[in-house]
C-alpha cells in the first residue's frame, strides 16, 4: 500500500523536509559478503561502446539542421552593459538568430562576474556564430570588483545568511583545556574540469522540447525547464545516455540550456550550445576558495574539550555556502563546538558543488590542526583520533545507522606502522614521512527513486529507469543488483537509462547518492518481478510459492526436486512479459546516515627545491555493502588522484587587480597526469549498513577525495616538521613552510616529535 | 584537394584551410570517436595516429596531412587494447578513453611490454579527469593477456 | 581560421611574406586564439633538414626523435624528454621549439602588454608566480623552452638560410623600441643546429607536475674544455646564460621561490657534472 510520510532529504549536506509516498518494502537485506553477482568484480556494462568511441555523448550529437551557438560573456569581473546592439551580428553570414539581455533571464546586463552570459548567436557553424558574436556592438561600464572575501563580509556582501552551529560552551571548553592550538588554513579555487564541457542540444518537436544535455540530474533539468517555460513536465524530454564527467558541476540546466531553448524557438531549428574549454574554465563552476580560522582545545590526555571554527566560503557571485564546518561538527566527540560559516559574495564566478563540497576543504584544515595538536601533546595521531571517536552523532546524540570508522582505523594500522621504515629512508635533502586523515561525509541517498523491470520469455531482463551514469559505473551496479535478485547471470540484464521519457523518476547523481538511492529501487523492482515468476512457476508445477526460488537462471524448489530453466517457465509467455516496479523506501528515522574512512599517505619532500612526491596512499573506507569491488576501486583511485591535484598542482588564478581569470586553458590549469599517481591501496569494510534500505549500501563517489589533502599535509609535517597552511602546496608554500620550520629549529629533528619511538635497530 | 586515408579509406577533404583534422574527422566524416576536450593541444583527448605517430588532431591542420595515413579509434575497434581497457576498468566517463587507447596502441607497437616508467612517460599527454590512471597503466601492462 | 592560404615551400628561400609552419604545435593554436595573424601559411616540412648526424641536427627533427638518440648530448636529450607532452614532442620540431612564445597568461590572453606592443607589464604588479626572476624589468614573461636552455649551455650554433649564429644571438630581450624576443628576420628559417659534443652535460627541471609542464626552472649545464656553461629556462624573458651567478636576479614578490629553486638546481647541475 502506498503510504504518505514526511521525511528528511539530504543532498551534499543540505537538508530539507519533503512529503513522500513510499511503498512498503518487505525485503530483507542479503547477508554480508560477496554473493553470486553482487560483491563480485564486474567490468562496465557500457565499457566497450565507450572504449570504442561508439558511445554518443552530447558533444557528438548532430541533429539534422542543427545550429551552433556562441555566447557573448562578460570579460570583466564586474561590469554593466551600457549599450548593446545585436543588429551587426544578425547581418553576418550563416546567422539565424541572436538574443540579448531581457530576452531570457539567463542573459544579463548587470554582470557580477567574468563569464556572465550577455548575448548569444546561433549560426550554421560555430565559427560563424563566434564571428557574429565578435560583431555585436557593446559598450561596457566597468565597475569596481570586490575580490577579497574578508572585505566582502565586512561590507555585508553575503551569499546566504551566516551559519552558526553550536553545542556546549566553546569558551568553557577552552578554559578547561590544558592545551590550545590555533591555525589559519586557506584553500584555493579548483575547477571540476569535466573533459566534456557543459553543453546542451535542444529541439522542439511539436509542443515538446527535447533537451539532450551533459547532466548529472536529468530530472532536475526537466523540472527547471518545465518551470521556466511554464509547460508540463512531460512536455520536456531530457536525455543523457553518456556524459563526459561532471564531478558536481552538472546538476543544473544552466544558461547554455536556456540559450539553446530560446534560439531553437526563434529559429525553429535544433540548436547546440556548448561551452568552449576557456568558457568552461571560467563560467562552469568551481570549488570555491576558503579561509578557515580554527581553534582546538584538549586535555593533556588528548581528550578534546573545544573545537572552534570561523569559516569563510569565497563563494563567488552566487551558488551557496558549502558545509566547510561539517568535519569539525561531525568528526569527533567533543562537547563544546562552535562554528560560524560565512558565504562571501565576491566578483568571481559562482561556485558549483565539486565532489564533497566543503568537506574536502574543511577536512584539510581540521585534520591538519589535529596533527599539530598531536605533536604538541606528544601523542600518536592515530591514538588521538581514536581517543575522540564519536560513538553517536556528536551534534544530537542520535545513533548512526552504521559506523565502522574504528575498524577503518584498525585496518590502517599496518599502513601507519610503515612510518618508521619510511622515515628511515630519508636523506639529507629528501625527507620522508607518513600522515593520516579521517573522512566523514553523507552518502546515504534517499527517496524518491523508482525503477521498472521487464523480464521476457528468453529469461533476459531489462531495468528501465531514467537515471544517468556519470562515469561512476552506476549502470553496471544496477545490472548487478537486478541479476542478483532475479537469480540470473549478469549478462542477461540490460539497463536502459538516460531518458526522462523512457522510465520513471530517478535520483540525481550527486552527493554520492546514485547507488544508495537507485539500488534499492532496482532491487525492489526485481523482487516484484521475481515474485510474479515464482507465482507462475508455482501454478505451472503445482508447488507452493514459498518453496520456490530462482538461482543461476533456474527455478528451483527447496527440496531440490525441481530445477527448471527460467526460460522454460517464461517460455510459456511468448511475447508477454513480466513487469516489476520498485521504489526507494525512506531512510531510517532517528538515525544519522554517514560514510566514514581514513587515508594514510606517504610522501617525500625535497627540502631544497620544495618538490613533493606522493609515493603511496592507503585508503580504507566504510560505505556499507559494496556492489562492485572493481568499480569501487576505480572510484577510490579517481577520488584520490583528484585530491592530489587539489593538493599539489591545481589552482585557478585571477588577476589580483581586475579579478579576471588567467588559467583558462589546460596548460595553465594543471590537472594531474598519469606520472603524478602514487601507489594506491584501497580497502573497503564492506559491511552492510543494517538500518539502511534493502541493500545496506552507501555512496562512494565523494568519500575518497575528502581526506587526501590533509593526509598529504600531515605526511609532509611528519617528514620535515614544516606546517603547510595553504592549498595547493606549491613550491612557494612548501619552501615557506620549510623556512618557518627551520626558524623554529625543528628541521632535522622530526623523530623527536609526536612521541615517535623508532623501533630498535632503526 | 587534399586526400587523407582514414582507417584504410581514402577521403577527399572539403573543408577550408584552417580546418583541423579533428574537425574534419568529426564534422565531415562523422567519426565522433575522436573527442575534443580542450581544442588547444593540451589534453590529448583528440589523439589520433598520423602515419603511426600519436598526434593531436585538434591542432593539426587537415591540409597538412595530405596523403597521410590516419588511424582513429574507429580503426582500432577490435584491437586487444580496447578489450584490455574494458577488462581493467581503465575508463570511467570514457571521454578521454579513445585518445588514451590511441596513445597506448602506439606505445605497445613500439615496445610490446613497456615498463611502468615507459608507460607513464608515453601516456603523460593524455589527461583523464576521472583518474583512471592506475587502471590505464594496468590495461597497458596486461594488454596481451 | 578562414581565408587562409596554405602552400608548400619549394625551397628555403620560398617563404617571404608567409608564416612558416612545421609541426604546427605553436602556430595553429596561436592562429586559432587570434594571437597570430596569418594570411598565408607556408609548409616548410619539405625543405628543412631533419636528420641527426653527430653534432649536426636538422632543425626539422622532432623532440621525440632527439630524446632517444644516443648521438645527442645528455642535456639536450633530457630537455627534450622533459618538455611538453608525448604528442607535442612527436609533432614539434626542435627549430620550432626555439621560437615558441612565452606562456605568460597575460600575453596568451592578449592583454595589451609590452610584448604585444602596449605600455604595461601586467604580470609585474599582477599574478606573476610563474614569471621571470631575471631581466624582468621591462617584461616579466618567462621563456618556456627547455631545449633552448640546453642548447645555450651546450654552446650550439644555428645555421639559418641567411647566416650562422651562436644560439645566444638568436635571442634578445624585448625593449621599448623593439618588442621581439628573437633576432630572426622575416623569411629567415632555422635549418640546422650544430651541437658540439661536451665532456659532460645535464638538464634538471622543476615543474608543477611530474610530466607535461613548462619549466618553473630548468637548468642546463655542459662542460667543455674544463669550462662549465650553465643556462636556465623559465627564469627570464629569453633563455638565460648564467654569468656571474644568480645574484643579479630581481625576483618579484610572489616568485622569489623560483630563485631558491634555481640556486639549488644550478648547484646540483654543477655537482653532477663535476663527478657527482
Amino acid at each position: 500500500m502506498a503510504r504518505l510520510i514526511r521525511t528528511e532529504k539530504e543532498v551534499e549536506g543540505r537538508f530539507e523536509e519533503v512529503w513522500l509516498v513510499v511503498e512498503e518494502d518487505a525485503l530483507q537485506q542479503w547477508p554480508a559478503g560477496a554473493r553470486e553477482v553482487v560483491g563480485q568484480p564486474a567490468t562496465r556494462v557500457d565499457g566497450l561502446e565507450r572504449a570504442r568511441g561508439e558511445a554518443v555523448y552530447t558533444a557528438d550529437l548532430k541533429l539534422p539542421g542543427m545550429l551552433h551557438t556562441a555566447v557573448l560573456r562578460c570579460p570583466y569581473a564586474h561590469a554593466r552593459v551600457a549599450r548593446i546592439d545585436l543588429t551587426p551580428a544578425l547581418a553576418r553570414p550563416g546567422v539565424h538568430g541572436a538574443i540579448g539581455p531581457r530576452d531570457i533571464p539567463q542573459l544579463e546586463e548587470e554582470c557580477g562576474y567574468q563569464g556572465t552570459a550577455v548575448a548569444a548567436v546561433a549560426a550554421d557553424t560555430f565559427e560563424q556564430a563566434r564571428a557574429a558574436v565578435a560583431a555585436i556592438e557593446i559598450e561596457w561600464e566597468q565597475l569596481e570588483p570586490v575580490l577579497d572575501p574578508d572585505e566582502a563580509i565586512a561590507r555585508k556582501q553575503l551569499v546566504g545568511e551566516p551559519r552558526e552551529r553550536s553545542r556546549g560552551d566553546l569558551e568553557a571548553g577552552l578554559a578547561e583545556a590544558d592545551i590550545v592550538v590555533e591555525g589559519e588554513y586557506r584553500t584555493q579555487v579548483v575547477l571540476q574540469s569535466s573533459l566534456e564541457t557543459h553543453q546542451s542540444v535542444v529541439q522542439w518537436v511539436g509542443d515538446t522540447i527535447e533537451v539532450y544535455t551533459s547532466t548529472q540530474n536529468i530530472w532536475g533539468v526537466r523540472e527547471e525547464v518545465s518551470a521556466a517555460l511554464e509547460i508540463p513536465g512531460d512536455k520536456v524530454r531530457v536525455v543523457c545516455h553518456y556524459m563526459g564527467g561532471g564531478f558536481g558541476s552538472k546538476n543544473d540546466a544552466d544558461d547554455f540550456t536556456f540559450i539553446a531553448i530560446e534560439l531553437a524557438k526563434r529559429t525553429a531549428r535544433p540548436v547546440r550550445c556548448a561551452l568552449t574549454r576557456r568558457e568552461e574554465n571560467i563560467a562552469s563552476g568551481n570549488r570555491n576558495a576558503t579561509i578557515q580560522r580554527l581553534t582546538i582545545g584538549a586535555k593533556a590526555d588528548g581528550t578534546l574539550t573545544a573545537l572552534g571554527g570561523e569559516y569563510v566560503n569565497a563563494t563567488g557571485w552566487g551558488g551557496w555556502s558549502t558545509p566547510v564546518e561539517g568535519p569539525m561538527q561531525q568528526l569527533y566527540s567533543c562537547p563544546n563546538v562552535k562554528t560560524t560559516t560565512w558565504g562571501a559574495k565576491i566578483n568571481q564566478p559562482p561556485m558549483k558543488p565539486f565532489r564533497a563540497p566543503g568537506f574536502v576543504e574543511g577536512t584539510f584544515g581540521l585534520e591538519s590542526l589535529i596533527d599539530v595538536l598531536a605533536g604538541k601533546l606528544d601523542m600518536d595521531p592515530l591514538e588521538l583520533r581514536r581517543k575522540n571517536y564519536a560513538g553517536n552523532d556528536p551534534s544530537d546524540d542520535r545513533p548512526y545507522s552504521g559506523k565502522n570508522l574504528m575498524e577503518c582505523y584498525r585496518r590502517a594500522e599496518p599502513h601507519w606502522e610503515r612510518r618508521h621504515d619510511v622515515r628511515a629512508r630519508s636523506t639529507d635533502t629528501v625527507k620522508r614521512g607518513v600522515g593520516m586523515a579521517s573522512q566523514v561525509w553523507y552518502g546515504g541517498g534517499g527517496p524518491p527513486s523508482y525503477a521498472w523491470i521487464r523480464v521476457g520469455s528468453d529469461g533476459h531482463a531489462t531495468v528501465v529507469t531514467a537515471m544517468q551514469d556519470i562515469g561512476t559505473g552506476s549502470k553496471t551496479a544496477m545490472a548487478q543488483i537486478a541479476a542478483e535478485e532475479l537469480g540470473i547471470p549478469l549478462d542477461h540484464v540490460t539497463v536502459t537509462i538516460g531518458d526522462s521519457a523512457r522510465g520513471p523518476y530517478a535520483s540525481l547523481s550527486a552527493g554520492s547518492s546514485t547507488i544508495p538511492s537507485m539500488g534499492p529501487a532496482v532491487r525492489a523492482a526485481a523482487a516484484d518481478a521475481k515474485r510474479q515468476i515464482i507465482e507462475i512457476a508455482a501454478q505451472r508445477f503445482d508447488l507452493e510459492e514459498r518453496v520456490l526460488d530462482i538461482t543461476v537462471g533456474n527455478v528451483v524448489s527447496a527440496d531440490g526436486n525441481l530445477t527448471v530453466p527460467l526460460t522454460e517457465v517464461l517460455g510459456l509467455l511468448e511475447s508477454a512479459q513480466i513487469l516489476g516496479k520498485g521504489a526507494r523506501g525512506p531512510n531510517p528515522t532517528g538515525m544519522t546516515v554517514l560514510t566514514f574512512g581514513v587515508q594514510v599517505a606517504e610522501v617525500a619532500v625535497d627540502v631544497e627545491t620544495g618538490e613533493v612526491w606522493v609515493d603511496r596512499i592507503a585508503a580504507i573506507h566504510d560505505v556499507g555493502r559494496v556492489i562492485n569491488p572493481l568499480g569501487a576501486e576505480s572510484q577510490i583511485e579517481g577520488g584520490i588522484i583528484q585530491g592530489i591535484g587539489h593538493t599539489l598542482s591545481e589552482h585557478r588564478l585571477h588577476d589580483p587587480r581586475t579579478g579576471q581569470i588567467l588559467t583558462t586553458g589546460l596548460d595553465a590549469y594543471k590537472l594531474p597526469t598519469i606520472a603524478d599517481v602514487p601507489e594506491i591501496v584501497s580497502e573497503l569494510i564492506d559491511q552492510p549498513d543494517e538500518h539502511l534500505t534493502n541493500l545496506g549500501s552507501k555512496g562512494l563517489g565523494e568519500p575518497p577525495i575528502i581526506p587526501t589533502a590533509a593526509a598529504i599535509a600531515n605526511a609532509i609535517r611528519d617528514a620535515t616538521g614544516a606546517e603547510v597552511h595553504e592549498l595547493p602546496i606549491s613550491r612557494e608554500e612548501m619552501l615557506r613552510a620549510l623556512k618557518e620550520a627551520k626558524e623554529r629549529g625543528r628541521i632535522g629533528a622530526p623523530k623527536e616529535r609526536e612521541g615517535h619511538r623508532a623501533p630498535a635497530g632503526v | 584537394m587534399p586526400e587523407v586515408n582514414v582507417n584504410g579509406h581514402a577521403y577527399a577533404v572539403h573543408g577550408a584551410v584552417g580546418t583541423t583534422l579533428a574537425e574534419a574527422l568529426r564534422d565531415e566524416l562523422s567519426l565522433t570517436g575522436t573527442k575534443v576536450a580542450c581544442g588547444e593541444g593540451h589534453c590529448g583527448a583528440c589523439t589520433v595516429l598520423v602515419d603511426g605517430i600519436p598526434t593531436l588532431s585538434c591542432i593539426t591542420l587537415v591540409h597538412a596531412v595530405d596523403g597521410a595515413k590516419v588511424t582513429t579509434i574507429e580503426g582500432l575497434r577490435d584491437h586487444p587494447m580496447v578489450y584490455s581497457f574494458v577488462r581493467a576498468d581503465a575508463l570511467q566517463c570514457g571521454f578521454c578513453t579513445p585518445g588514451q587507447i590511441i596513445s597506448a596502441v602506439a606505445l605497445v607497437d613500439s615496445k610490446a611490454a613497456p615498463s611502468t616508467e615507459e608507460i607513464r612517460h608515453a601516456m603523460a599527454g593524455n589527461l583523464c579527469r576521472c583518474g583512471a590512471y592506475p587502471k590505464i597503466e594496468e590495461a597497458i601492462r596486461t594488454w596481451q593477456d | 581560421m578562414r581565408d587562409i592560404e596554405l602552400r608548400q615551400a619549394s625551397s628555403t628561400t620560398d617563404v617571404d611574406g608567409a608564416t612558416p609552419i612545421h609541426g604546427g604545435t605553436e602556430v595553429v593554436p596561436l592562429i586559432r586564439a587570434g594571437l597570430l595573424k596569418a594570411d598565408t601559411l607556408v609548409d616548410i616540412r619539405g625543405v628543412i633538414p631533419r636528420g641527426i648526424d653527430g653534432a649536426r641536427i636538422g632543425a626539422g627533427a622532432t623532440l621525440a626523435e632527439l630524446e632517444c638518440d644516443p648521438q645527442v648530448p645528455a642535456a639536450l636529450r633530457e630537455a627534450c624528454k622533459l618538455a611538453a607532452s608525448p604528442q607535442l614532442r612527436n609533432m614539434g620540431s626542435v627549430g620550432g621549439n626555439l621560437l615558441q612564445a612565452t606562456r605568460c597568461w597575460y600575453w596568451r590572453l592578449d592583454w595589451p602588454c609590452r610584448l604585444h606592443g602596449g605600455d604595461e607589464c601586467f604580470a609585474r604588479d599582477g599574478e606573476h608566480r610563474e614569471h621571470a626572476i631575471i631581466a624582468n624589468d621591462f617584461c616579466a614573461s618567462a621563456h618556456p623552452s627547455d631545449v633552448a636552455a640546453a642548447l645555450l649551455a651546450l654552446d650550439a650554433t644555428l645555421r639559418t638560410n641567411r647566416r650562422e649564429l651562436p644560439i645566444a644571438d638568436l635571442y634578445r630581450l624585448p625593449t621599448e623600441d623593439d618588442r621581439r624576443t628573437t633576432t630572426l628576420e622575416s623569411g629567415e628559417l632555422i635549418l640546422e643546429l650544430n651541437v658540439p659534443e661536451p665532456e659532460g652535460s645535464v638538464y634538471l627541471k622543476a615543474m608543477e607536475r611530474k610530466r607535461w609542464a613548462f619549466p618553473m626552472v630548468g637548468v642546463a649545464a655542459a662542460r667543455s674544455s674544463g669550462v662549465t656553461r650553465v643556462a636556465l629556462a623559465g627564469v627570464a624573458p629569453i633563455p638565460w646564460l648564467l654569468q656571474g651567478g644568480l645574484d643579479q636576479a630581481t625576483p618579484l614578490p610572489r616568485n622569489a621561490y623560483k630563485l631558491d629553486v634555481a640556486k639549488t638546481l644550478v648547484q646540483r647541475a654543477e655537482t653532477a657534472l663535476n663527478g657527482g
